[in-house]
């Protein structure tokens, strides 16, 4: 299978701290991956470094073969990045946001307008999409960003904490929305939520962080067979009490 | 494309309707002001010249003196009061002002002794037409001209004496700027020439002032909402968002500038009007000699589009300048709170050579003074008209070049940052140990 993100040895060292420590993991075209980890534990710097936000101080990454060290722009044409509680301009109509960043990704006005289409559809706000984002409820911010994230059909979306903040009905559309992308369009996802059940339902295999180290990854499945947990809050606990370097 | 894009989306953030309705606002409310004090003042001076007086002597002087007021342009208003309970009388009368000559006028006249007079005026408000409105100095110029003239007649004197003795000189003034020479007052001059030189240090104050806190609200609150981030992971450069941002705020701070520029002409005209109308007196004499315009022309005072283009490129500077440090603050914003205060050190920056221009040139300022406030780009914005009006054409320049360099340094600056991840890590502390440790770990996080 296709590699579309590949991780090498990834690093991040703040002026004292050293936030992410060589990690590695790739993933495959249509996957859906998880870093998860408690809050500190180097998820989103990981995350922004992929996303050429944050230069790594040691390592590198490729998307779909491009580096993010060497072309930054050329990544971005391929990802799309949806931060954690990210909000979206207030001012403006949901319809306007989308054909704002639809024109940051082409400068074709028909793929523009297939795009805000799409977009339009996957986020089922339907006339409130005329309506300024200043009057969503946070639920219907999260779906127009979520529409926005993979209405370019990105090789890989990344998504911070994707139903963070939100409601039962909100956070289980969100999830059948990622496993439908994937599974129909082979759209592949990095994810990264502190929420373990929620992981645990949405995603194809996991890697566990914590102080910067990524400690495992694998299936979720076989983890829980490795463990011999019931579930990846299990595994999680187990993994961080085995592992000599925390 | 992208550009365009972003730079739309960027006017669309900062020109909205509240932005139109208070350009509106400012324009409107400063034209009306000038108009309201034209107007007022207009109807000041328009009014016929008026005497209120009340004759308490009863004599045959005192009668004479009426009949040479009443021959005057002025109205004569008599009225009959006695006591000396000033606010009483007024209430009575109904008037704003009032001459008494009081009993024993003629008598002192007639003895040769300095005459009392009774001035009353009320003040009704600390404005220039309630002054202009509620003044005797006029009449009692007037009342003083006709008894000299009486004293003078009676001592025998023909009617050329009188008026020789009365304006015994001629005062031809002559003012000189920059080696050349026009017939007016240097009052005159003065007046004409501050009027200019008070609306250009507001603007610019204002300017600086909007477009700092624009810029700034508009990264932090890109900040606060994330919405950085996700702009920042979109294929577009950040040279072109940041491009996008400072070209916006600049041509919103033109706007305003015209806006204001506009406006203030407006409110000055009217306010030049009252300062004309005011010193009637001392302008008379100018009259005589030169308009205030041909005066200005002859000694080189007046600035051509050519100036004004130079004025103009200063005030571009002072604006990038500010746009630029404003990014910088920008970045340090991690909350709303904060994006209000961050302001702080433009506005210092400002402030400082606005008031300083206002009360006095800065170039007469002792050096350490002068050196500290030449540092601060601004002050060359502020001191343009004033440089380039009596041909201080080297401080000109060079402060054009200083600005032109110190801009160069901070645009670099600005986008050395938002190129840096430190756009995104950077917070604002003050040296708070555990507070920065916070951050550090939720940036890290």
């Amino acid at each position: 299978m296709e590699n579309i993100l590949e991780v090498k040895q990834l690093s991040k060292q703040y002026a004292k701290t050293l936030a992410v420590d060589r990690i590695s993991f790739e993933i495959q075209k249509g996957e859906i991956f998880a870093l998860i980890g408690p809050n500190g534990a180097g998820k989103t710097t990981t995350i922004r470094m992929i996303s050429t936000l944050l230069t790594p101080t040691d390592g590198d990454a490729t998307v779909n073969g491009f580096s993010i060290l060497r072309d930054p722009e050329k990544v971005r044409q391929n990802i799309t990045y949806l931060p954690d509680e990210a909000g979206a301009y207030k001012n403006m109509t949901g319809k306007k946001y989308l054909r704002f960043m639809a024109g940051l990704f082409s400068t074709d006005i028909d793929e523009i307008n297939s795009y805000v289409e799409r977009a339009e559809k996957m986020s089922n706000l339907g006339d409130r999409l005329n309506n300024k984002i200043g009057t969503y409820s946070r639920g219907m911010i999260r779906r127009l960003l979520l529409s926005r994230a993979v209405m370019t059909r990105p090789s890989l979306a990344i998504l911070d904490e994707p139903t963070s903040g939100l409601d039962v009905l909100n956070a289980l559309e969100i999830r059948s929305m990622i496993k439908n992308l994937a599974k129909d369009e082979g759209m592949s996802f990095l994810l990264s939520s502190h929420n373990m059940l929620e992981i645990e339902f949405v995603s194809d295999r996991v890697g566990i962080i914590a102080k910067g180290h990524l400690l495992v990854t694998g299936r979720t499945d076989e983890l829980k067979q490795r463990y011999n947990a019931q579930n990846l809050e299990e595994v999680f606990e187990r993994v961080v009490n085995n592992n000599e370097i925390l | 494309m992208k550009f365009f894009n972003l730079l739309k989306k960027e006017l669309a953030e900062i020109i909205n309707v509240q932005t139109v309705i208070s350009f509106v606002i400012y324009f409107v409310l400063l034209s009306v002001m000038g108009n309201v004090m034209n107007t007022t003042i207009e109807d000041v001076s328009n009014d016929e010249y008026t005497i209120n007086i009340s004759d308490r002597d009863n004599t045959d002087l005192t009668a004479e003196l009426m009949k040479l007021l009443e021959k005057s342009d002025a109205k004569i208003n008599k009225f009959d009061t006695s006591g000396d309970d000033y606010s009483a009388i007024l209430n009575e009368t109904g008037q704003k002002n009032l001459i008494i000559i009081p009993e024993g006028f003629s008598e002192q006249v007639k003895n040769g002794e300095t005459a009392d007079i009774i001035d009353v005026s009320a003040l009704t408000s600390s404005t220039v037409s309630a002054v202009a409105d509620s003044g005797n100095s006029s009449a009692i110029n007037l009342i003083n001209a006709c008894v000299a003239d009486m004293i003078s007649a009676q001592a025998g004197l023909d009617t050329e004496q009188i008026i020789r003795i009365n304006s015994p000189l001629e005062i031809k003034s002559h003012t000189v700027v920059k080696g050349k020479s026009a017939e007016t007052s240097v009052f005159s001059v003065m007046g004409k020439i501050s009027m200019q030189n008070i609306i250009l240090p507001v603007i610019v104050f204002l300017v600086i002032i909007m477009a700092s806190q624009t810029i700034i609200s508009a990264i932090a609150n890109e900040k606060i909402d994330k919405t950085l981030e996700t702009l920042l992971s979109a294929p577009v450069s950040r040279t072109a968002v940041i491009g996008a941002k400072v070209l916006s705020a600049g041509i919103v701070a033109i706007l305003n500038a015209v806006v204001f520029m506009a406006g203030f002409s407006s409110l000055m005209s009217g306010a030049t009007s009252a300062n004309i109308n005011m010193t009637s007196e001392i302008t008379s004499t100018v009259a005589e000699q030169l308009s205030d315009n041909e005066a200005m022309k002859q000694l080189g005072l007046t600035l051509n589009a050519g100036d004004y283009i130079l004025i103009g490129i200063q005030l571009f500077l002072s604006i990038m300048i500010c746009l630029s440090i404003s990014i910088i603050l920008g970045a340090l914003v991690t909350d709303t709170k904060q994006s209000q205060t961050i302001v702080m050190p433009i506005m210092i920056a400002a402030v400082i050579p606005y008031l300083i221009s206002m009360f006095t040139d800065i170039n007469t300022l002792p050096v350490w003074a002068k050196i500290f406030v030449y540092a601060i780009p601004f002050t060359h914005t502020f001191s343009s008209i004033p440089n380039i009006m009596f041909g201080h054409m080297g401080v000109f320049w060079g402060g054009l070049a200083y600005q032109a360099v110190f801009f160069a340094i901070c645009l670099f600056l600005a986008l050395k940052l938002f190129k840096s991840d430190k756009i995104l890590t950077m917070s604002l502390n003050f040296g708070q140990k555990s507070k920065m440790k916070k951050a550090v770990n939720s940036s890290e996080e």
